[in-house]
């Protein structure tokens, strides 16, 4: 049979694709099934966002800065979820979180030598892990975030 | 010899490109020196300036009158190793011109500074055309030679540089000055970097026009990633275009997944059949209905059949709640698209339905 979408079994779509319908699946099996009530399909839809971008992002491993950071990102947040007040917390989340919260705080204009700042600087609150990259990276990984975007938006889930 | 003293003059004199004060000599002796060169019948001595050309002395003077020949002057010098600077006599003899043109042909500077206040002895016609095709083959010699004009050109010269040749009288003769030392010394495996006439040559600048050129290597792919922006001139339009298209692309992934959270209902038996045959190892699968018979199948045919169930699964059951929707929500339509970038009506429908799910919220 040919594979019209998944051209190796390997590829970034196809990997994406089978993380995030395992994904889908647990979610859909959580839930009763026909609770068509606003609140709960709002609580659904956060979840599968949350699931899109974590298959995503496990789906390109660590090879990325913005993978990184967006896994950091999700980490850092269910160990929140899980232990709201506990002060459990372990080292390498506080310092995630720590690092995050110094970096946005204290991110300068980064001035390059090159005109465009106020746009570099939008760019990196879209892409994340953007505020701790210099110009020339922010740009590889906004192209390499775009064309995984895409690919998320293409996959066969129904999604594009 | 007479001419052989005069020639080890000149190459003592030449072959210490740096220093003004070879210069002073240059001009006084370099005329002289060519006459005696020239005239004397060629000699076998490797630094002569006839042998270096290999020719008889007449066709050289020949060489040098004509203006079209100068290439062949330029091509013919193959004993150049011998004569550290020499290699840059064929170009800079062929086109020795009254005012200060020369400078933008290689090699030593001061040399070059020097020999254009000599009398002409070439047609003073030499165009800027011969001076481009000259300026082109120093180039190709140099890289074909491994001469190494100076070495402390070589300790300051990371990266290769060429000029740009500009016909215009240079106003700017102590900036290219610097800038001759500089260029076309050697080629190494370094980050060519291209300088401009009169632009600064420290390391910095250096560093700052790689790094710009990199970064400028990198919007270009980008504005091939995104649609729509290869028209657009203009470093900071085309990131506002990135941009745009980037905060378009999640909005459109929350807007699917919006979908997918309000078609879930219908379709679990249909998923759960799908999923069985291809994830037999991790699912935690306590809640699957009874339709589902699992079913062992190698990984790529578990792929192919999954497709065709997806496309069942597409077409049958997650079009029809969407296209019931739409019906309802046609005049929202228009608005939707002219808002949002995306064409697929699969989108237009995700937002009129979020739009929906936000005012019953």
């Amino acid at each position: 049979m040919n594979n019209p979408h998944h051209l190796n079994p390997t590829s970034l779509k196809s990997r994406f694709t089978t993380r995030f319908l395992r994904a889908l699946t647990k979610i859909r099996a959580q839930k009763p099934i026909s609770s068509s009530s606003p609140t709960e399909i709002f609580r659904r839809y956060r979840r599968i966002k949350v699931a899109a971008d974590k298959s995503m992002a496990y789906s390109v491993r660590s090879r990325r800065i913005w993978s990184r950071a967006m896994l950091w990102k999700l980490r850092s947040r269910s160990y929140r979820r899980q232990d709201p007040c506990s002060g459990r917390r372990s080292g390498k989340t506080n310092q995630a979180i720590m690092k995050k919260s110094s970096n946005e705080n204290t991110t300068t204009r980064r001035e390059d030598g090159v005109g465009f700042v106020e746009e570099a600087d939008e760019l990196r609150q879209l892409v994340p892990g953007g505020e701790t990259m210099n110009l020339c990276n922010l740009l590889d990984e906004t192209a390499h975030y775009i064309k995984c975007l895409t690919t998320q938006l293409f996959s066969p889930i129904g999604k594009g | 010899m007479e001419s052989n003293a005069g020639t080890t003059e000149t190459r003592s004199n030449v072959t210490v490109p740096d220093g003004g004060e070879v210069a002073a000599f240059e001009s006084l002796q370099f005329t002289d020196e060519i006459h005696r060169l020239i005239s004397a019948p060629g000699t076998d001595n490797a630094s002569s300036f006839t042998a270096l050309l290999e020719l008889p002395a007449t066709q050289v003077v020949e060489l040098l009158h004509s203006p079209e020949s100068v290439k062949l002057i330029v091509a013919s010098a193959p004993n150049v190793e011998d004569f550290k600077g020499s290699f840059h006599f064929p170009s800079n003899t062929g086109l020795i011109q009254k005012d200060a043109r020369f400078s933008v042909f290689s090699g030593e500077g001061n040399n070059k500074n020097e020999k254009s206040n000599s009398p002409e002895m070439t047609s003073k016609n030499s165009s800027a055309n011969l001076e481009k095709a000259v300026k082109s083959e120093p180039a190709e010699t140099v890289s074909s030679l491994p001469l190494v004009s100076d070495p402390t050109m070589e300790n300051r010269n990371i990266k290769r540089k060429d000029r740009e040749k500009k016909v215009k009288g240079s106003t700017k003769k102590s900036k290219t000055a610097t800038n001759e030392r500089l260029e076309d010394a050697e080629k190494l495996p370094y980050v060519h970097v291209r300088a401009r006439r009169g632009q600064a040559t420290d390391s910095h600048s250096l560093a700052e026009r790689a790094r710009r050129e990199k970064i400028n290597a990198r919007m270009k792919l980008l504005q091939e990633l995104v649609p729509g922006c290869n028209k657009i001139s203009g470093t900071a339009l085309v990131l506002d275009e990135i941009i745009n298209h980037v905060q378009s692309l999640q909005r459109q992934v929350e807007f699917l997944s919006m979908r997918l959270a309000t078609v879930n209902p219908r379709i679990d038996f249909n998923l759960d059949s799908l999923f069985t045959p291809e994830s037999g190892s991790t699912m935690d699968g306590g809640n699957f209905p009874s339709l589902v018979t699992p079913l062992i199948w190698p990984d790529v045919q578990v792929n192919g059949y999954r497709k065709q169930f997806q496309h069942q699964w597409h077409f049958d059951t997650l079009k029809q709640p969407i296209w019931g929707r739409e019906e309802v929500c046609n005049n929202y339509v228009t608005l939707e698209n002219s808002l949002l970038s995306c064409d697929s009506s699969a989108n237009s429908a995700a937002t009129l339905h979020a739009n929906q799910l936000k005012m019953e919220l």
